[in-house]
């Protein structure tokens, strides 16, 4: 019984005549931190949507825990375990943050605490709880997230996906624009995760790449171009040329 | 096969030709919204209203004297100045909230209420009814055609034709598409983006008033005649794609030709049914219309 | 749970408990002075607060604009007087809205929720145009004319009745409907469900990836702020004695949406003061000129580019203060 969490096989989608991503398969190990990388432009965003369901493929198909899910909207896929991050920040900017986990958190309780009092959906609520204190956003719980620093935003932005123990965790840059230590910080608790959570991640951080990946996926213009662990691909000449222009 | 003939000349070609007339008023009042639309991204809800006005001023003028080939230039150009006042005025205030369409379409409809009140207020809430400019009937390879309704064909097609010409051959109607296509790009190059607005929803209403003049003579004029019309004009919009010139007259005539051959086999109250279906249809399938956008592609 | 939207909520709560304190007071007042006109004008200023209502809860909290909620109104008037021409009983005609409300707000909001912004306000728009003309078609209905004839209804409370022709007796029932409405409403938008609108209306991209269908949590709120529709309209016939296709026209709708905007969108209590507000300002404008349209457009647009918050919206803060739950 070693199904893959998730699977990709041969995904593809094309934008008029761009071919954004082209015949991508891949493997995603349990319980494994594995990081897609690869230039600007080189289809990594777009790979997400099409395995957390905001965009529809046009070729190949998604697996999660083996079981066919290509085409399901995201809620299908919410409900199938996993949970997305945004890179440019998505979250209910007018709301205040505890709400925001709140929300996210909610999936918890079963579906009829939706048409009770708020505070009888205790168990989202100690999660929202739990959260702000493992992110460090308790003391502006009632903030509204327009108010955050950027960096508390991406903080924020992780924590809701995480928020309602998903099986399989896309992070899409979560350290975008962040200080080193605030970078440091996610990275340790990226790591924390892996007990229970698989995480797939986008980063242009090398440092970071290197330091959590169990798993490297390399794109450029669509198409996977290498694959293996982080020293692998370092040295990886394909993958020098694709970046730097020369091996 | 005589028969066939002769229905097609004395019952089907007369509500062709009826069916065309009116959508060349319908695609008149549907481009001015869809133009207003797409550079502007408003929501005209005073769009009736403001065809409305054109009639009611139409009506007055004619009662001053004017003969009517001149209210048909003059009635537009009238409102082209009160339509640039309304948009630097009243849209620009609401135009850089969060909430744009909401608001444009809120205060629009605001001011349909007031023009629609103030021309009862002028003129009564009962209708007049016009003289046909022009009138008898010709024949037109045996069919007979009434000649207004030629006329406004005629004078319909050339306006379309016109506005056509004027938006994808001329400079100032590329400064429309490019404020359309990107508003502060086109500020740096050198585009005036605030007169470009202002002016194009002026000319927009223009087109409404000047349906309004056209139409007059075979509705008749009353103040509610705006409210009646706005669905259909709406739905064209919609079913042609919001903000495409091109959409906005395929869906004129498609829709139109529809309510008028259908008049013919089943009673008018199905018609305002029917066209909404279309419109509900052609959103949930195909919500961008049939083309694309004013300014993209 | 104690957050900024809640203490909103109580804010709106406590701006409409003043409104039923000075309600109270009037109908007490008009009671002994034996009034009846004033009392009835103002009965059905309560009746179309709860159109008003249903417009706030689509509008102000599921970021929705209907242009159409008279459709609802009107079902339920018509249903209303239908049932009560038949057998004058007041909670057969409720119920009848109510199922009537569920199903045909379902059925609306199946074909209006398949879109969104613009597209929606102009679906809600043309099903109540097709609607008004498919009644002012209907010979059966009495088509132009309407229905007349609706009797007087005695309501039976168990401990006491009250008569719709009592003018304070039923103004006090109607403002008890409305409160209900609003109570109901009020507890919804506080359920993770009524949160999740709210939601919908901050940001309803990332919604879906919150686990949610965001068409179907759109759905429920259409469905529900219909019924608010119906059970507000199926009161219009016991005040009036009849009914007519008016009430559906876009006039009922559009009169709705500006009584939500001068009270105040997204508060819940703005829908009631701006119908209030609006009914009071009809009937001076009224007195003076039969252009009263042209005033209230002027001040409508005035709102809307002055005074966006509406009435209850610049309150709301000042009460939220002076209640001493001020923000942390």
């Amino acid at each position: 019984m070693n199904v893959p969490v998730l699977e990709v096989r041969h995904l593809a989608i094309r934008f008029g005549g761009l071919r954004a991503v082209d015949d991508i398969s891949l493997s995603v190990a349990r319980n494994r931190i594995t990081t897609i990388i690869g230039p600007n432009g080189a289809g990594k965003s777009t790979l997400f949507n099409l395995i957390c369901g905001a965009l529809r493929p046009q070729g190949g198909a998604v697996f999660i825990e083996g079981v066919d899910l290509t085409g399901a909207p995201p809620n299908r896929m919410h409900a199938a375990g996993l949970a997305r991050s945004f890179q440019i920040t998505n979250l209910f900017f007018e709301l205040s943050v505890a709400e925001n986990l709140r929300l996210a958190a909610q999936r918890l309780e079963p579906l009829a605490n939706l048409l009770l009092p708020t505070n009888r959906s205790r168990t989202a609520l100690a999660r929202s709880a739990e959260l702000m204190e493992r992110f460090g956003l308790s003391a502006k719980a009632a903030y509204p997230v327009g108010k955050l620093s950027h960096g508390e935003q991406r903080r924020l932005e992780f924590a809701v996906a995480l928020a309602s123990r998903p099986k399989v965790l896309l992070l899409d840059e979560p350290t975008q624009g962040m200080s080193h230590g605030e970078t440091e910080d996610t990275a340790a608790l990226i790591r924390s995760l892996t007990k229970d959570v698989t995480v797939l991640l986008i980063e242009h951080d090398i440092g970071l790449v290197m330091s959590l990946s169990d798993h490297v996926f390399v794109m450029h213009q669509g198409q996977k171009i290498a694959e293996g662990s982080p020293l692998e691909v370092r040295a990886n000449p394909t993958v020098q040329v694709a970046y730097f222009g020369q091996a | 096969m005589a028969g066939m003939l002769d229905y097609i000349q004395f019952v089907l070609a007369p509500q062709v030709i009826t069916g065309l007339a009116l959508g060349v008023a319908v695609i008149l009042v549907a481009l001015g919204l869809t133009i207003i639309f797409g550079l502007l991204d408003v929501i005209n809800m005073s769009h009736g209203e403001f065809y409305a006005f054109g009639a009611f001023v139409a009506l007055a003028l004619g009662w001053l004297g004017l003969p009517f080939w001149l209210l048909l230039v003059f009635v537009p150009i009238v409102m082209l100045p009160i339509g640039y006042l309304v948009e630097r005025g009243l849209i620009q205030r609401v135009f850089h909230t969060g909430d744009r369409h909401v608001m444009t379409l809120l205060l629009t409809f605001g001011l349909g209420l007031v023009l629609e009140d103030s021309l009862k207020l002028i003129f009564g809430p009962n209708p007049y009814r016009p003289d046909t400019p022009i009138r008898g009937a010709i024949s037109v390879f045996g069919i007979f055609v009434p000649s207004y309704r030629l006329f406004m064909i005629c004078v319909g097609a050339a306006v379309i034709a016109g506005v056509a010409l004027v938006i994808y051959r001329t400079r100032l109607g590329a400064m429309v598409r490019a404020s359309a296509f990107d508003r502060n790009m086109a500020a740096s190059l050198g585009v005036p983006v605030e007169r470009v607005y202002a002016g194009t929803f002026a000319f927009g209403i223009a087109l409404a008033g000047l349906a309004g003049v056209l139409l007059a003579p075979i509705y008749s004029v009353f103040p509610t005649m705006g409210r009646d019309f706005i669905l259909l004009a709406f739905t064209v919009v919609i079913v042609g794609g919001m903000g495409s010139i091109a959409g906005a007259v395929a869906a004129g005539i498609i829709l139109t030709q529809i309510q008028a051959i259908s008049s013919l086999y089943i009673s008018p109250v199905w018609s305002d049914p029917i066209v909404f279906g279309i419109m509900v249809l052609m959103l949930m399938m195909r919500p961008q219309g049939l083309f694309g956008r004013l300014g993209h592609a | 749970m104690r957050d900024a939207l809640s203490i909103s909520m109580q804010a709106s709560n406590a701006l409409v408990a003043v409104l039923v304190m000075v309600a109270l007071i009037f109908a007490v007042l008009g009671a002994a002075a034996g009034e009846t006109f004033y009392l009835r004008l103002a009965t059905e200023a309560m009746i179309f607060a709860g159109l008003a209502l249903s417009v706030d809860i689509l509008l102000g909290y599921t970021g929705l604009l209907s242009l159409g909620q008279a459709l609802y109104f009107g079902l339920g008037a018509y249903l209303s007087a239908l049932v009560l021409i038949e057998s004058p009983s007041f909670w057969a005609a409720m119920g009848a809205a109510l199922v009537a409300g569920i199903a045909v707000g379902l059925i609306g909001g199946f074909i209006a929720n398949r879109v969104r912004g613009v597209y929606f306000a102009l679906i809600t728009f043309g099903m109540a145009q097709v609607a008004a003309r498919a009644v002012y078609n209907t010979r059966a209905i009495g088509a132009s004319d309407g229905l007349i004839g609706v009797p007087i209804v005695n309501i039976n409370l168990g401990v006491t009745s009250v008569s719709s022709a009592s003018p304070a007796g039923f103004f006090l029932l109607v403002l008890a409907m409305i409160v209900v409405l609003y109570a109901v409403s009020a507890y919804m938008l506080e359920t993770p469900f009524g949160r999740l609108l709210i939601a919908i209306k901050a940001n309803d991209r990332r919604v879906p990836f919150l686990g949610y269908h965001t068409m179907t949590v759109r759905l429920g709120s259409y469905v529900f702020a219909a019924v608010i529709a119906t059970l507000s309209g199926a009161l219009y016939p016991m005040l009036r004695g009849f009914v007519s296709p008016e009430l559906l026209f876009f006039s009922t709708s559009g009169n709705a949406v500006i009584a939500v905007v001068i009270g105040g969108v997204g508060t819940l209590a703005g829908g009631l003061y701006g119908s209030l507000l609006l009914t009071l300002l009809k009937s001076v404008v009224g007195s003076w000129t039969e252009h009263h349209l042209i005033v209230i457009g002027l001040l409508f647009m005035g709102a809307v580019i002055f005074f966006p918050k509406g009435l209850a919206g610049v309150l709301r803060p000042v009460v939220e203060r002076m209640l001493a739950i001020g923000k942390p």
